[in-house]
């Protein structure tokens, strides 16, 4: 069974201290991140950019997303942040069974939030609503429209490959903590994939608003 | 190989997680809420405002960058300096580019004022004239005979209209409606605008595509009113800028440098010296045409119509006696100036009317 135990771990010895070796991995993480933010700018330029362009044509066409799948994956992700906070709190406090209960839930969250995706994919497939010369849905009068649903499945289809690498990467410290390699002395890892599991919730409360919202 | 405790960290207490979860949730309702107000332009302000808040709060205290070392939160706050950077200038474009458009050079007549009285009211001359732009610019997709079954028209989706038929018109069938559907097209479709015909001559196409069916329906004093004709008045007047879309001119030079490129290439390896006089025609034919209309205007070269998916093919027709446009300068002119929109011929209003003589003499010639 689970207990509470304390962990050695030893740090490589490039580096002065454990501490040492954990901020350096938590600068990299951030460096990580800032590369992350860039990538996904550059979406939401392009977004800004043809929104400013064809304001008629990306009200038109946002009406067809349906806002409540996506406030409830809204809802969906930021619970999974609260949860994946409360297990970083509860493994730096040495707490591995409330930890590993935390990531568990995060895990379940994310599949929920990939669940509600699949729908919202399938139902736009269905209706013709896709990217470029794909794009058949006949209901929207605007020629353009398309340019909005490229963008649409571009920004969130990224945001879910995010989102299924956050669940790899949760499976592997899951594993890692039920293997009692965590504990108040040492937990870089699960901290830092809880970056991430933040950074993704981060881009998605932008994507919501303005995707679904204001379109 | 020691093994000290992250002891310097700060933990994110309890309490505070659920705090800050359950503002977050507020937050969230906040802002569905707000969008179905509307504010105009503000919805978007209020919403990426909340949205900066919730980021805010996930990053001060999800991903602890208040504790974070000062280090740490600069590099990450000026990924968002940058990004800030890429908006702003990008933005700049957006806001201070002037109206980019090409004006008069590839439209021979801007405005489209009728010349005709009444030209609503169908007369025989009407329906003739309608026929000969009809066989020019219509046949491709619509077919000789109107059944929709021209030699484009397999690869299209929604197929042209079959103006054999009554049923399935989405504009409809009255006069003014089929107007519309020639000022405006049907978009997605690839039933293209033909805003650049003059009035007059949509009017006239209007009427022969009418006659093909015997069932008329007639225009009431509503449906003149939506599109904006008064029937009690003489002429229309369409308030028409001689402008043509930012995009339009951007294919149709894309067009018009592509075919000089390789006409420039053809000119020079086949005919160094001959530039001016009578060879103009075959210079300039050579310059612009051949890709499309073959040697000598023999035609069956496949052309794409662009904007259709999947891809569709006209094969262009010999340019010779039978062609509608080869019977007249005045037809072939028309033909040439405009092009055919449904994006298969591009216009070549930069043509002077002696290289537009030149044109035809020489597709005559070589035709006999
Ligand atoms: C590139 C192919 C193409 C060309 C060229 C073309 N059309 Fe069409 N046209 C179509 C298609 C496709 C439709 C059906 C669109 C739809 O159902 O949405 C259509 C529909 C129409 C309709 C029916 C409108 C309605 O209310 O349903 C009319 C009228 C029409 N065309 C007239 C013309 C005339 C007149 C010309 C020549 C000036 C022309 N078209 C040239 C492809 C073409
Ligand atoms: C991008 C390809 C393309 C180019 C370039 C092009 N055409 Fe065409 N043209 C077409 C197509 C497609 C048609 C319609 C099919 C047909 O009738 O052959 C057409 C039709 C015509 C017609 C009407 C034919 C008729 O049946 O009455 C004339 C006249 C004509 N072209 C002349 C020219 C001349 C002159 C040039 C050069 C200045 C030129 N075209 C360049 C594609 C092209």
């Amino acid at each position: 069974m689970l207990q509470e135990e304390t962990v050695i771990h030893h740090h490589a010895h490039h580096f002065t201290s454990a501490n040492h070796e954990f901020e350096a991995a938590k600068q990299g993480m951030w460096i990580f991140l800032v590369t992350e933010v860039l990538m996904f700018g550059g979406l939401f330029v392009a977004y800004g950019l043809f929104r400013g362009l064809y304001p008629e044509m990306f009200h038109e066409a946002h009406q067809h997303l349906a806002v409540h799948m996506g406030a409830l994956n809204t809802v969906v992700l930021i619970t999974s942040s609260l949860t994946m906070a409360l297990s970083v709190s509860s493994a730096q406090k040495g707490h591995k069974v409330s930890s590993v209960r935390y990531l568990v839930l995060t895990l379940i969250l994310a599949c929920c939030f990939l669940g509600v995706k699949y729908f919202e994919y399938s139902h736009k497939f269905h209706d013709g609503l896709l990217p470029g010369g794909f794009f058949t849905n006949t209901e929207i009068k605007s020629p353009k429209a398309s340019l909005f649903f490229s963008l649409y499945f571009m920004m969130t289809g990224l945001h879910g490959i995010h989102v299924l690498i956050g669940m790899g990467v949760i499976s592997w410290i899951l594993r890692r903590t039920l293997r009692g390699e965590f504990g108040p002395s040492y937990y870089t890892p699960i901290e830092l994939v809880g970056l991430y599991w933040h950074f993704v919730d981060l881009v998605w409360i932008y994507l919501f608003p303005l995707l679904y919202l204001v379109g | 190989m020691g093994s000290t405790s992250q002891k310097h960290h700060h933990i994110l207490p309890t309490k505070t997680a659920l705090t800050i979860g359950a503002l977050l949730l507020v937050l969230t309702a906040i802002t569905v809420w707000i969008a179905h107000i509307d504010l105009g332009p503000f919805n978007f302000v209020i919403a990426t405002a909340v949205a900066t808040l919730k980021a805010s709060l996930v990053a001060l205290y999800f991903m602890n960058l208040k504790y974070e070392s000062s280090e740490n939160r600069m590099i990450f706050i000026t990924s968002f300096l940058f990004l800030a950077i890429f908006i702003v200038l990008t933005a700049t474009d957006l806001f201070f580019r002037q109206e980019v458009s090409v004006h008069g050079t590839f439209i021979a007549e801007g405005s489209s004022q009728s010349k005709l009285k009444k030209p609503w009211v169908s007369t025989p001359e009407l329906v003739a004239h309608g026929k000969e732009i009809y066989a020019i610019q219509c046949v491709a997709c619509h077919g000789l005979e109107g059944k929709g079954n021209g030699p484009a028209a397999a690869a299209l989706n929604p197929a042209p209209r079959n103006f054999e038929a009554v049923d399935g018109w989405k504009n409809g069938r009255k006069p003014t409606m089929v107007f519309k559907t020639l000022k405006e097209g049907l978009p997605p479709s690839s039933m293209a605008s033909y805003a650049t015909l003059p009035a007059d001559d949509r009017w006239a196409l209007t009427h022969y595509v009418l006659s093909l069916h015997p069932q008329v329906e007639v225009d009431s004093p509503a449906d003149f009113a939506r599109v904006g004709i008064d029937p009690n008045q003489e002429s229309v007047q369409e308030k028409e800028d001689p402008k043509i879309s930012i995009e339009l001119a951007m294919s149709q030079l894309a067009h018009a440098e592509s075919g000089m490129e390789r006409g420039a290439h053809l000119y020079h390896s086949r005919f160094e010296q001959v530039q001016e006089g009578p060879f103009i025609g075959k210079y300039l034919y050579q310059k612009h045409c051949l890709e499309c209309h073959g040697d000598h205007g023999k035609g069956g070269i496949k052309v794409s119509v662009l904007g259709v998916y999947p891809v569709a093919f006209v094969a262009t027709h010999p340019l010779n006696q039978q062609s509608p446009s080869m019977n007249s300068q005045e037809v072939f002119n028309q033909a040439v100036i405009r092009g055919i929109p449904g994006n298969l011929m591009p216009g070549y209003g930069n043509l002077s009317s002696s290289e537009l003589k030149g044109l035809y003499q020489y597709l005559k010639a070589e035709n006999e």
